[in-house]
């Protein structure tokens, strides 16, 4: 029961982690931008920023929905691709923090590739506007994942 | 004590009637007509007379309301546009000489001929002769073309100098070109009648620059209107989350999306920390919570005195039309009115003064709004 309870707990913290790099990645490109178009970002802007990000895209309902958006969707995605993997490693052989992280990275190639579909060609996550944005995204949905299956692994 | 009581129920009586005879007035001061029902989404208006009215419908046709019916036949030759996400069939505007010269010019979304994944802004002009668009021609293409359906602004309105005036968006995903004078997203666009460049454009010697270009740094730019006397352009654009704005146009100008910005992004993201720098310039409104301004006309006419020298704004959101009260160039108020019709896409100042409102929907409506004598 503890271990179940520690496994859902782990997950959560996936989740926040996985939103915070995304919301993190927005920030910098943003700012990296603006600092290119001779904006005065700061190191205390950039601070400010992420903060604000973080909590405005993980914490706060983006009005229509009641929800935060950022981590429902990755939460979606997650939970297909651990899903997926869980399964998967019943018969393969793959360290999970490495199978997982795995997991990780393809639910964010899903969110980054199919939401233009859903959105007549639009980027909702303005970092996944371009390859080097949709490849960073990647990486921080490995993350995600690795740290899940790294703490599965000591359960 | 009794007294006393008395005298304060009868005072606080008398306030709630007089508030509510105010009311009451300045409710009966105008009344809806509906001109037409069951159109497609209709976008842009434009008066042949005051009985005689041309209205865009999104998904591609051009109609005409004629004495309060609603012709079966739309308007012929008109070219395709591609009905898609916020693009379609949108602006239109009649030529200044249009008596004479029956040209009238469309704006529209539309695939790139050359690759059907991408699409373009495109502004077209024609002749209108009855029900029939002859001698089509090209005035003005939006490029480099986009992935994107959204953000074409594909508002017009001509100066007194006899230019276009062109909205251009930013196709959502381009946001940071707005900022870039290589292209011609989140622009106003400046061209001759006949889709020539104007040799006095503020960008026609600089190399790289494209000649179009008016004003820049826009984002979704769908109101545009000159004052009696066509001293002042003004314009207004979508935000993101909150930060929409009503712009002075001048020539030249860097209006600062995305740099400056009082919206955030629809995902709660920071789209710039910084809201004003020096060379960027400032709206002379702005709202947050965002009201989706989608029209807006300058009334000049007389048969609602008290209007006269406002803007009106057509809002999407939650629907309702602002009337904003200018001293010269000054905002000192607004007013919300027409609150109870939905979502209304644009509003239109009629010749005899009344004014027109488009109604959003797959079954729209056009509403003259007239004095409650």
């Amino acid at each position: 029961m503890i271990d179940r309870v520690k496994k859902v707990g782990f997950l959560f913290l996936a989740i926040l982690l996985v939103s915070f790099l995304v919301g993190a990645q927005t920030t910098v490109f943003n700012l990296i931008w603006l600092s290119s178009v001779d904006m005065p970002v700061t190191f205390g802007v950039l601070i400010s920023s992420i903060y604000h990000d973080f909590v405005l895209m993980t914490l706060t309902p983006a009005p229509p929905a009641p929800l935060p958006l950022l981590p429902t969707i990755i939460s979606l995605g997650l939970f297909i691709a651990f899903g997926v993997t869980w399964i998967v490693l019943r018969w393969a052989g793959m360290e999970k923090k490495y199978a997982y992280g795995i997991a990780g990275a393809m639910a964010l190639v899903f969110i980054v590739y199919l939401m233009p579909l859903l959105f007549f060609g639009v980027d909702m996550l303005a970092g996944a506007r371009s390859t080097i944005g949709k490849i960073s995204l990647i990486i921080c949905g490995y993350l995600g994942g690795h740290f899940f299956g790294s703490r599965l692994s000591k359960v | 004590m009794k007294k006393q009581f008395l005298k304060t129920s009868l005072l606080i009586i008398s306030c709630f009637a007089c508030l509510g005879v105010y009311a009451n007035h300045h409710e009966k001061e105008y009344k809806f007509e509906t001109l037409a029902e069951g159109l497609s989404f209709p976008w842009g208006v434009a008066f042949l007379s005051n009985d005689e009215i041309l209205v865009t419908e999104k998904t591609g046709k051009l109609r005409v309301i004629k004495n309060g019916n609603l012709l079966e036949d739309s308007v012929s030759g008109v070219p395709d546009s591609l009905f898609k996400g916020q693009g379609g069939l949108e602006g239109i505007v009649l030529h200044p000489n249009f008596e004479n010269n029956k040209y009238l010019y469309l704006a529209f979304s539309e695939t790139d001929p050359g690759n059907s994944k991408l699409n373009t802004l495109r502004v077209i002009r024609g002749k209108l002769e009855g029900l029939s668009l002859t001698n089509v021609e090209t005035i003005f293409k939006a490029s480099p073309s986009r992935r994107t359906a959204n953000h074409y602004g594909a508002k017009m309105v001509f100066l007194k100098d006899g230019t276009l005036l062109i909205t251009s968006g930013d196709g959502f995903s381009y946001r940071e070109m707005a900022q870039e004078l290589d292209n011609h997203y989140g622009k106003v666009i400046r061209v001759n009648d006949d889709g020539s460049i104007p040799e006095d454009n503020p960008f026609i010697s600089i190399p790289g620059a494209k000649p179009e270009i008016w004003s820049y740094g826009h984002r979704n730019l769908q109101g545009i209107v000159i004052n009696s006397d066509g001293s002042v352009v003004y314009e207004h654009e979508h935000g993101p989350r909150g930060g929409d704005e009503l712009n002075i146009i001048e020539k030249g100008k860097n209006y600062g999306w995305p740099a400056i910005t009082y919206g955030i992004d629809y995902s709660g993201a920071l789209i710039s920390p910084f809201k004003e720098k020096e060379g960027m310039e400032q709206p002379i409104k702005y709202w947050v919570p965002s009201i989706a301004p989608s029209g807006m006309t300058f009334y000049d006419g007389d048969l609602f005195p008290d209007w006269k020298g406002s803007l009106f704004i057509s809002a999407l959101v939650p629907g309702d039309v602002r009337r904003i009260s200018l001293n010269g160039t000054e905002v000192i108020d607004e007013e919300i009115l027409f609150n109870s019709l939905g979502r209304i896409r644009n509003v239109v100042s009629a010749p005899d003064g009344s004014l027109v409102l488009a109604i959003d929907s797959r079954k729209g409506k056009i509403i003259r709004v007239v004095p409650n004598k």
